[in-house]
């Protein structure tokens, strides 16, 4: 048999859940959940294209080696160049202004050439005909891709699209009823108030994580999609991949857990969301300039340390992006987790002893 | 065990605003009506009795359960509030079903008990149809099913016959009268003593959040009858009407409004006028509603309480 207080609080799960899934005012949550797999997907999709632009060239010109595209220097003569590598896959002429005193000017003729040996690209600016520059692309490695999906992460994915959509899921738990004047409903069967805040606690972890879990999956999978089969098994066994993308997942579960007690109580103390989204943002963002002991009662203090892939720190940033980018003060995983259930635990326990006192209101706002 | 409600000098205030004042009483079985115009501190006491609100001073007992311990309480009560609004998106007949999956029904009992309490007001046509798209007579009785699915000991509703035409009326009525007759509290609210005067075995007076009178009807019910009472009815064809009315006994005054879609009528037996028309409604004139006017309420109020400030 099952206990009164389980049967209770899935009664409550099932009432909740088509507002909490299925809200039209909560469609933006879903745009917002669905705008980095985007990025990535677009990301992706460009990389395939030009992949597919070099292995073309590459078909087009006599084959090329990696030392030839290296052997190309400035100062040497488009004869020279034709000579190593052959006629261009590729090529455009150009004009190029050059003043030569405060009226004059003087138009002077080049040409860029484009050459690959199917994976790197090289291109020769050529004026006069002679090299004046050159360049080589090679798309974006797998590598330097990990680094941009943890910026992603941390910057957008965490601190705006789970941070606003946990707000919009969880605060109107308790005040979106208490705006429709159906909230008595609940009040008036025999659920005690702690298992109603819990059931609806529930209801909505149950919509955020899945909305932002599977958000997360779809970022990794557009993210890999780029590239092959050998690269990415590489990576998933070799540079820990598989670990990344099971630390990305509980980042995301424990977000949704940390950021939802903290709207949920949010919404039993304010009527208007605004207040609190603006006074929890700032708290979070202003973390890393907190006292340490009071770093401890923010989310995104033990997030940061459980993201996997640290975010590199370049000299030419500012300091306070620097500063937000770094972690100072990096604890370990399971002080993390521990720290960020205890913290929800305590803010929902908080929860608990409001929703007691809680009366019903509706006509004064 | 007790069988009585009782309020303990119980006040609560709205921050400085007086909901109710020093409320002792002890409710026995059966109808018992809560009757004050409105802002008199109805609905504060009825939400005070379920834990809606928590009361500033006092205390509050329901056959020895506290209103702050729903799990044991809703058991027995049922609350029919006067909020007329309803969780999104369900139909009639999912709005009592998932309420009483709450009560840890399992599902079968839950629809066995959503289904008796739809018949009860007479809705199993409309149940599949979602509550925003009914009427108001059919939201209200909707709401009624709804709080007394669980077969409580103690009914509480707060306006329950405000917006019911006269057919239904009566029928509401009929299915209090079987609740108490089993032994059950039933408590309503009512701005309109007349409505409910016949049908109550006790009637509890309010004034300004104040208890002013208590008890028994039978002794104020022949001062009132004396004291004719003002009606507004709203119909298609008034002057059809008027003239079937004229020639009832305790009618005083005929009068078609002035925007020629009413009636103003005094009357001098308001239980027999109600009567009157539950039976004219069965003739086929077209009733809209059946209304006293307030300001007459609130002078019969006067009248039968005796203080300048009801009469306000
Ligand atoms: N939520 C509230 N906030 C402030 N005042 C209220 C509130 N609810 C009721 N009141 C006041 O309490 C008094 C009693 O109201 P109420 O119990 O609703 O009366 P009734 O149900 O008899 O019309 C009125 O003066 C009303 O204005
Ligand atoms: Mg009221």
């Amino acid at each position: 048999m099952r206990p009164l207080w389980w049967t209770q609080i899935l009664a409550v799960i099932r009432l909740e859940m088509k507002k909490t899934f299925f809200a039209r005012r909560g469609l933006w949550i879903y745009l917002l959940a669905l705008a980095p797999v985007a990025l990535f997907l677009a990301h992706s999709l460009v990389e395939i294209h030009l992949r597919g632009v070099r292995h073309e060239m590459a078909t087009q010109s006599r084959p090329i080696t990696e030392q030839d595209l290296a052997a190309i220097h400035e100062g040497m003569t488009r004869e020279e160049v034709i000579a190593r590598l052959g006629d261009p896959p590729a090529s455009r002429i150009t004009m190029r202004r050059m003043p030569t005193g405060p009226h004059g000017f003087e138009l002077i003729p080049g040409e860029v050439l484009r050459y690959s040996d199917g994976s790197t690209e090289l291109t020769v600016v050529l004026e006069k005909g002679a090299v004046v520059g050159t360049g080589t692309t090679s798309g974006s490695s797998l590598g330097q891709d990990t680094h941009i999906f943890a910026g992603v992460f941390q910057f957008f994915f965490i601190r705006l699209a789970i941070f606003f959509g946990c707000l919009g899921i969880f605060m109107n738990l308790f005040r979106g009823e208490m705006l429709d004047k159906s909230l008595h409903f609940y009040l008036l069967t025999p659920v005690r108030r702690e298992i109603l805040l819990a059931g609806k606690y529930l209801a909505g972890l149950l919509a955020a994580t899945v909305i932002f879990t599977v958000s997360t999956a779809l970022q990794l999978t557009a993210m890999l999609l780029q590239f092959d089969t050998a690269t990415i098994s590489h990576y998933l066994y070799q540079e820990h991949g598989i670990s990344q993308i099971v630390a990305y997942l509980g980042v995301t579960v424990l977000a949704c857990i940390g950021y939802g007690s903290i709207f949920l109580a949010a919404g039993l103390l304010f009527r208007n969301p605004i207040f609190p989204a603006v006074l929890v943002l700032i708290w979070e963002a202003a973390n890393p300039l907190l006292p340490s002991l009071l770093k401890k009662f923010s989310v995104i203090y033990y997030l940061k340390s459980l993201c996997p892939v640290e975010i590199p720190v370049d000299p030419g940033m500012p300091p306070l992006l620097a500063l937000l980018v770094s972690n100072a003060e990096p604890v370990s995983a399971y002080i993390a987790v521990f720290g960020l259930i205890a913290l929800s635990v305590a803010v929902l326990a908080a929860s608990m002893t409001r929703v007691r006192q809680l009366e019903i209101n509706y006509t004064a706002d | 065990m007790s069988n009585t409600i009782v309020f303990d000098n119980v006040s609560k205030f709205y921050g400085d605003v007086l909901g109710v004042n020093r409320v002792n009483l002890s409710i026995p079985p059966g109808i018992t009506s809560l009757v004050g115009p409105n802002g008199s501190g109805k609905t504060t006491l009825m939400n005070l009795m379920t834990g809606l609100i928590r009361p500033s001073r006092g205390q509050i007992r329901i056959l020895d359960m506290t209103p702050d311990q729903p799990e044991q309480l809703f058991r027995t009560v049922g609350y029919c509030s006067q909020f007329d609004s309803f969780p999104k998106g369900l139909t009639g007949y999912q709005f009592i079903y998932s309420y009483l999956l709450l009560f840890g029904y399992d599902p079968p009992l839950a629809n066995e008990l959503a289904w008796q309490a739809i018949d009860r007001v007479g809705l199993r046509e409309a149940a599949h149809r979602k509550c925003g798209s009914y009427s108001k007579g059919m939201r209200q009785r909707i709401r009624l099913a709804q709080s007394l699915a669980h077969n409580p000991r103690v009914l509480i509703l707060d306006e329950p016959l405000n917006g019911l035409d006269p057919l239904v009326r009566a029928e509401t009525i009929a299915l209090f009268r079987s609740f108490a007759k089993q032994g059950c509290h039933v408590l309503l609210s009512s701005h309109v003593l007349h409505e409910v005067d016949i049908i109550s075995d006790q009637v509890i007076l309010l004034s300004g959040g104040y208890v002013v009178a208590e008890g028994n009807i039978q002794g104020v019910r022949s001062e009132i009858e004396d004291h004719p009472m003002q009606i507004l009815i709203r119909c298609d064809r008034p002057s059809v009407l008027a003239s079937r009315l004229f020639g009832e006994d305790n009618v005083v005054e005929v009068r078609i409004h002035d925007d020629r879609r009413g009636l103003l009528v005094k009357t001098s037996n308001p239980n027999r006028f109600y009567l009157l028309m539950n039976r004219i409604a069965l003739d086929g004139i077209s009733i809209e509603s059946v209304a006293p006017i307030d300001d007459d309420v609130n002078s019969v109020y006067g009248y039968l309480i005796g203080t300048e400030e009801a009469v306000r």
